[in-house]
């Protein structure tokens, strides 16, 4: 009886434990989300600074930060890399179209 | 040798730019002569009914909606408006002596603050002026005292001056004018590939309308909005269906935005306010 | 009896190659059906704002009709390159760059292609 109990205890976390996969974030997650988010907000500021920020950029930063909050770091950094691709992008669109005037169209 | 060539190379690549530029007043003919041959059969004066000028099936509909129009009480209480003294006694009329019909002197530029000033923008400074609070600029009751003076200067002409002798005016044009040629958002859509390039075409259903004449008829009571609401509001929507994050009403970029537009409808009468799908 | 057992053979082969080019097809159809949807939803690649496709509706008109696509493009990567970005072949194009600029991801962009050079 006495050995029984703490041997079914022991199993039965030993269960548990193998079948709960934890979203656990390690230090290294933590650190490499902090490095996305960082380059993803130096984008968009970079991208605002001449007039280039794309609509969807806010929100993507949002979600990363709110999704880094539960702990999923996979899906933070997933979305803090696609909103500094669009930070990276939106600047270049705004610098190449720094000289935009009258279309060729127009004059025909 | 080489040093002629190379003063050669860099004088030219330095003309280039300048050559391709134009006098606001040459870019205006450009537009507007590319807008009739567009649309042939179409009286300058009628594309101050924007899409209505254009598409014939629309424009029966819009004439049964402009029988009821839907601006109708918006024009109301901004009469009551106009006509309500503010707390300290005065009223829009001591701020607009000209008043209510003084659309046409908008925008223009002002050498002193050295900005483009829109009605808008002069509505709320006559407010805070007179200790009242300032009104939203894109929807809500600022659309009531616009369109009530928008009525009272129907049949004025749209007459947008840069002034030669400040250089800023001139800069705040073509500041307007890089804005509309200039691809933005995640869609990379100019203002002009819809309302210049495509204009008369559809976007699935819903006619694009031409450039001429987009400024005449605000606030517009748009059927998608269910409600009234300014042309920067509108700038704001725009901006946003081609996925750019869209700039502040009445700030810099779509005050000259207005300013450049507006100079290219020269000419054409004013007709707000206005009903729009 | 050899004679028998090849034949078992040949009619395994033939059924085997059957089977497999039905899932293939299948899978195919299936590549077909999702690229038409991100063809036709307004959030992806909203084609149907500008182009008339069968089987959508209200099409615009500011794009020509996607018909006849295998003559018009017989080098499917070429089709492939314009939906990615439309502006090499023309700057002053008003066709979205939907691969340069990230709309549609690579592999939406895949599917979209071999539906469009269905059409």
């Amino acid at each position: 009886m006495g050995v029984k109990k703490p041997l079914a205890t022991c199993a039965l976390a030993a269960i548990l434990g193998g079948l709960w996969v934890p979203v656990q974030a390690t230090a290294g997650d933590a650190a490499a989300f902090e490095a996305s988010m960082k380059a993803a907000l130096a984008a968009q500021k970079a991208a605002s600074s001449v007039g280039g920020e794309w609509r969807d950029t806010g929100e993507m930063i949002k979600g990363a930060q709110e999704a880094a909050k539960a702990g999923d770091y996979d899906k933070a950094i997933t979305l803090a890399e696609h909103a500094r691709r669009q930070g990276e992008l939106g600047y270049k669109q705004a610098l190449a179209e720094k000289d935009a005037g009258l279309p060729t169209y127009l004059k025909q | 040798m080489k040093k002629i060539l190379l003063s050669a190379t860099l004088l030219t690549a330095t003309l280039i730019p300048l050559l391709a530029s134009a006098s606001p007043e040459e870019d205006r003919k450009l537009i507007t002569e590319y807008m009739v041959k567009r649309f042939p059969g179409v009286e300058l004066s009628e594309f101050a009914n924007g899409v209505y000028a254009i598409d014939e099936i629309g424009r029966q509909n819009w004439e049964a909606i402009e029988e009821f129009p839907p601006y109708e009480p918006f024009i109301d209480e901004g009469e009551q408006m106009w006509n309500t003294p503010f707390a300290n006694g005065k009223g829009y009329s001591d701020c607009f002596p000209d008043g209510p019909a003084i659309a046409n002197k908008y925008p223009h530029w002002d050498k002193k603050k050295g900005m483009v000033i829109t009605l808008p923008l002069a509505i709320n400074a006559c407010l805070e002026a007179n200790g009242e609070k300032p009104l939203g600029y894109k929807k809500g009751k600022i659309n009531a005292i616009l369109a009530y003076i928008a009525y009272n200067s129907r049949g004025q002409v749209t007459q947008v001056e840069i002034p030669a002798d400040d250089p800023r005016a001139l800069e705040a044009y073509e500041k307007g004018k890089q804005f509309y040629f200039a691809r933005r958002g995640q869609l990379s859509f100019s203002c002009a590939n819809c309302h210049m390039q495509y204009a008369g075409q559809n976007i699935r259903a819903d006619t694009l309308s031409p450039a001429l004449g987009h400024t005449t008829h605000w606030p517009v009571y748009r059927a998608k909005w269910g409600d009234m609401g300014t042309l920067h509001r509108r700038f704001d929507g725009c901006n946003k269906q081609v996925r750019a994050k869209p700039f502040k009403a009445q700030g810099e970029e779509y005050r000259n935005l207005e300013y450049f537009m507006t100079y290219m409808n020269n000419g054409l009468p004013l007709n707000g306010p206005g009903a729009r799908k | 009896m050899i004679r028998f057992r090849r034949h078992v053979l040949n009619v395994a082969v033939l059924a085997g190659g059957l089977a497999a080019s039905m899932s293939y097809s299948t899978a195919f159809a299936d590549t077909l059906e999702e690229g038409k949807e991100i063809a036709f939803d307004r959030a992806q690649g909203n084609c149907l704002a500008c182009h008339t496709i069968v089987g959508g509706e209200a099409p615009g008109t500011i794009g020509p009709p996607l018909v006849a696509m295998q003559t018009r493009y017989p080098d499917k990567a070429k089709l492939r390159a314009q939906i990615w970005d439309a502006t090499v072949a023309n700057p002053n194009t008003a066709m979205p760059p939907f691969g340069r600029n990230e709309i549609l991801t690579e592999a939406e962009i895949d599917k979209v292609v071999e539906f469009i050079w269905s059409l």
